[in-house]
């Protein structure tokens, strides 16, 4: 059945002439219906599998603004880096959380928390595009950020929505597709809550259909006069969102069709909102969903400014691992939660700490990812990692080697200069076994 | 003709009147013998593998002049009027009167805005925004020469509100290091800040060099003041003996240090070493204990004296590549030192000769518009291996550009911010033309072929509100058109005329003529023609 509905569509669109959108609808609530029990998203889930290449989906918990590692994951009560912040004990013998993330220590037979990521970058901006690209900024070469990089391996080309969603505002950094090219850049998504911008059709799809034609004839003046590419790429990008918009699977951008319940579990906020939303994604096929929360730059008031923010992160977090558990999501999903850096063991005069590169804190969930272990560890004072460092090239070597994704591949940049998808590095095995 | 002299004795009363030095009116070489003189040498410099394209046509270039200056198309009356014009000089005749203008301040004014804001790593600057674009619109229109500007914006100090030279320095959160790696990168060309924290890999800049760059401006601040609605932010100077201690790399800085400190590498939490303020490209230094104004003052100076080469060609490679659509250097604001240049004579000439007009940006502008380099037909990109400058090069429009094209179309009306005290991001934000940037809106100095097109763009496009009400044929300026115009061949080249400047080609009138008669329905028709236009590659782009 599922595939007889993924026939009828793509029969539709390649025709031209689709059946509105509220009557294709109809016809699967009938469907699903005749069928007694599947709902619109069951049927979206069975799909999602056949979409994506090996069913591989990534979701990236972005904190935009570096949060402290002794307020969330790795607390040193002992010390005096430490501050205030208490630990608690979680599901997992031996590990310990700090105090503000209680619904997170209830999951960490899912969760393999990275305590020795480290890296020499500590500007934001520049740091924010080393943790999503996995190089530095350069001027004369824009590499593609990490969404982009998997989308492009793992996503079918003909799926509807946009393979790579961003979720929420406050983001740093200009990290985008690069040189992968506009087909692979973000869908950013300000306001979780609502739906796309414009995603709403002014007329009928058949007149809109008529329109996409007539314009299509109208291109080929300036493409003869010296605007060839950008005709090609203006055609590409309106094919994309004409296809989008037309598309059944709209409905997984609302997050108003979960039940109360199912809403409730993920609690209030943006960030819930977007995990749920980032979850309802996935689900329908979505290869990378990435969602931020914002202002971890807490250079004063570290300590109340923390458990607040982890009180925004902290449920969403946990309900996301066990949705995506409960729903068979979470083996071929790789969730992955980390900022831009760390900060500093020392706490300045403001109660603040500032940025710390030097050691921090990754979480990686699902996707083959052995849960209930802490990789590698920081020195009683937490400043420097003493076992098992994880470089930037190691974390992403070890992204891509859970998402079935040949780190070692090259992509032609713009400059036609072979970029492979990771420069060196190692995959931390751990992780996995 | 006569316009050309009176806009010429002009300047150079202005040149007279400003005295000895810079910019004296002797110096001064006529826009035309400059342009002339740049072909010529653009000719030797250059390999060439076949014949130069072909000057560009009356339509396409009112289009892209109107564009490069005023940020808008012209209206179809201009259009036609320069397409029936024969005089001799009207190109030359029509860059001048654009450049009198004030759109011309407007357009340029956002420009250096985006250029400015697209690199903030403050947030909250984000209201000063129109303040400074705003700011900048009435200097270029009071032709403020680009020495002034630079030093305005390097010297400034007080209410963000009131004084849209902060903007630089607010951008930053008047963070010493951001604030000098953003003078260096816009006012020089020069990307000093990756050697903050070592010593540059590529270039020969060492991290001492950046420090003692930044010691230039350790005593500037930016206080925010809290207790009003809104929050107001001044940018302040502490002369004062007594300082409150400040850690490096907080992010909450609102009162200076008295000296800058190069943090040490190996102990972050160290103090660090006090720098002394030295200019790295002329070694030029002040003492430590300076007070603000003199160090400032003086880094604005030499910055901007005219014995030093970077300042003029930082500026003429970028607006030279706004126009050609390619620059000497590239990425724009990377000169150097040791980066590649395309045509070194060239801009060196070039930026000397700026230089000699007291860095008048209208000389600029006009001088490169009357080049051959600027007139050609617009081709896409060269291949890297092909020699430069054989053509025109298209630009993808920036977003206020397509706003102000939208509105003109359309008569949409322009609800920017009023300026000055009182403009709030809120306010801001309901402007349609910042909603329109936010999606449309792109960083300038970023390598124009790197701007792509976004979903979220189309989306707009295809189906935002302003467009779907903008072609209704019941009503608008396409209910008029209809009304008004019966014959079906006229109202497309109206159209044309409107959304493109320029007439429809034959094959595209028949397109139209069909889709009429295949419709059937007149007003219908047309809504899917204008609707066709505003979605067409060529409306987001000059040409």
């Amino acid at each position: 059945m599922n595939v007889e509905i993924h026939r009828e569509t793509e029969i539709e669109l390649r025709h031209g002439h689709t059946v509105g959108r509220r009557e294709f609808f109809r016809r699967i609530t009938l469907s699903a219906g005749a069928a007694g029990f599947l709902s619109w998203s069951d049927l979206v889930t069975a799909k999602a599998d056949q979409i994506r290449k090996d069913g591989r989906a990534c979701i990236l918990l972005w904190m935009q603004g570096g949060p402290s590692q002794f307020e969330t994951f790795s607390p040193k009560p002992g010390h005096e880096n430490g501050g205030e912040t208490k630990a608690i004990d979680t599901q997992t013998e031996g590990i310990q959380f700090s105090e503000n993330l209680p619904e997170l220590s209830r999951v960490t037979e899912d969760l393999c928390l990275i305590r020795s990521m480290t890296s020499k970058e500590g500007n934001h901006p520049r740091a924010t595009y080393l943790l999503h690209t996995g190089y530095l900024p350069t001027a004369s070469l824009k590499y593609p950020t990490l969404g982009s990089l998997v989308a492009r391996e793992l996503s079918d080309k003909s799926f509807d929505l946009p393979s790579f969603v961003r979720v929420g505002r406050g983001r740093q950094g200009n990290d985008s597709a690069g040189f992968l090219g506009v087909e692979y850049d973000p869908f950013v998504i300000g306001d979780p809550n609502r739906l796309p911008d414009n995603t709403t059709l002014p007329t009928d799809d058949r007149r809109f259909q008529r329109r996409l034609r007539l314009l299509g004839r109208l291109e080929t003046d300036y493409a003869n006069r010296g605007g060839k590419q950008q005709v090609v790429d203006h055609e590409k990008l309106y094919a994309k969102a004409s296809k989008m918009v037309l598309s059944s699977r709209m409905e997984a951008f609302d997050v108003n069709r979960e039940p109360s319940t199912v809403r409730e579990a993920y609690g209030s906020g943006d960030f819930a909102t977007g995990c749920l939303l980032a979850r309802r994604l996935v689900e329908a096929g979505v290869t990378f969903v990435e969602v931020t929360a914002g202002n971890w730059d807490t250079h004063d008031d570290n300590f109340d400014r923390c458990r607040k923010l982890c009180g925004d992160i902290d449920r969403p977090f946990a309900q996301l691992i066990r949705d995506l558990r409960q729903r068979g999501l979470l083996d071929k999903t790789l969730v992955v939660w980390m900022g831009e850096f760390g900060r500093t063991p020392k706490i300045n005069p403001r109660g603040g700490r500032d940025h710390y590169p030097r050691a921090f804190d990754v979480v990686l969930a699902g996707a083959g990812v052995r849960g209930g272990q802490v990789i590698g560890r920081t020195d009683a004072a937490g400043a420097d990692v003493k076992d098992e460092p994880v470089a930037v090239n190691d974390l992403f070597q070890t992204l891509c080697h859970g998402l079935n994704i040949d780190a070692n591949q090259e992509n032609m940049s713009s400059i036609g200069r072979p970029i492979k998808v990771v420069d060196g590095g190692r995959v931390v095995s751990k992780a996995f076994g | 003709m006569a316009r050309n002299v009176i806009f010429l004795s002009g300047t150079i009363l202005i040149g007279w009147l400003a005295g000895a030095g810079i910019g004296a009116a002797s110096d001064r070489v006529q826009p035309n013998e400059a342009a002339e003189r740049v072909d010529r040498m653009l000719a030797s410099e250059l390999p060439r593998s076949g014949p130069s394209a072909l000057l560009a046509n009356d339509e396409v270039f009112i289009r892209r002049v109107t564009l490069d200056l005023l940020g808008q198309s012209p209206t179809p009356e201009d259009v036609v009027l320069f397409s029936v014009d024969d005089g001799a000089h009207k190109r030359q005749e029509l860059i001048e009167r654009l450049l009198n203008d004030s759109r011309f301040g407007e357009n340029w004014g956002r420009y250096w805005r985006d250029v400015i804001f697209y690199r903030k790593t403050e947030e909250r600057a984000l209201f000063s925004a129109e303040i400074c674009a705003k700011y900048l619109a009435d200097e270029l229109n009071r032709n403020a020469s680009w020495d002034q500007i630079a030093t305005a914006f390097i010297t400034a100090t007080g209410d963000v509100s009131e004084r849209g030279n902060t903007g630089l320095i607010m951008a930053q959160g008047g963070k010493p290091e951001e604030v000098v790696s953003e003078v260096s990168r816009i006012f020089l060309g020069i990307q000093i800040q990756c050697a903050q924290c070592h010593d540059h890999p590529t270039d020969r800049w060492k991290r001492e060099q950046f420090h003692e760059l930044a010691a230039f401006f350790p005593r500037v601040a930016v206080r925010r003041d809290m207790s009003t609605q809104p929050p107001k932010f001044t940018v302040v100077v502490n002369d004062r003996e007594q300082f409150m201690p400040r850690r490096p790399n907080a992010n909450q800085r609102q009162i200076g240090t008295p000296e800058h400190r190069m943090p040490d590498k190996d102990d972050p939490s160290a103090r660090g070493t006090v720098m002394q303020p030295v200019f790295f490209l002329t070694s030029q230094s002040l003492k430590t204990g300076t007070k603000d104004s003199e160090r400032r003052d003086a880094l604005a100076e030499w910055i901007t004296s005219t014995s030093n080469p970077w300042f003029a060609k930082a500026y003429v490679n970028r607006i030279w590549s706004e126009l050609v659509g390619e620059g000497f250097y590239e990425p724009v604001d990377d000169l150097g030192p040791d980066r590649q240049c395309t045509a070194p004579a060239t801009i060196d000439y070039l930026a000397a000769r700026f230089a000699d007009s007291g860095y008048d940006t209208r000389w600029l502008f006009h001088t490169i518009m009357l080049t051959e380099a600027y007139q050609r037909v617009s081709l896409a990109r060269h291949h890297p291996d092909a020699a430069p400058f054989q053509a025109n090069v298209p630009q993808r429009l920036r977003g206020d550009q397509i706003f102000s094209q939208i509105s003109n179309l359309f008569g949409i009306t322009d609800s920017g911010v009023p300026a000055g005290a009182g403009a709030r991001p809120a306010m801001m934000n309901r402007s349609p033309r910042f909603q329109f940037n936010s999606i449309f809106g792109y960083d300038p100095s970023a390598p124009r072929d790197e701007i792509a097109g976004s979903i979220p763009q189309a989306l707009v496009l295809m189906n935002h509100n302003l467009i779907r009400q903008g072609v209704d044929a019941r009503r608008g300026i396409l209910a008029s058109l209809l009304g008004s115009i019966k014959n079906d061949d006229e109202l497309v080249i109206e159209l044309y005329l409107r959304g493109l400047s320029r007439q429809p080609s034959d094959e595209e009138l028949d397109v139209c003529r069909k889709y009429i008669r295949e419709i059937g329905n007149r007003g219908e028709a047309f809504e899917d023609i204008l609707w066709s236009l505003v979605n067409s590659t060529e409306f987001l782009h000059r040409r």
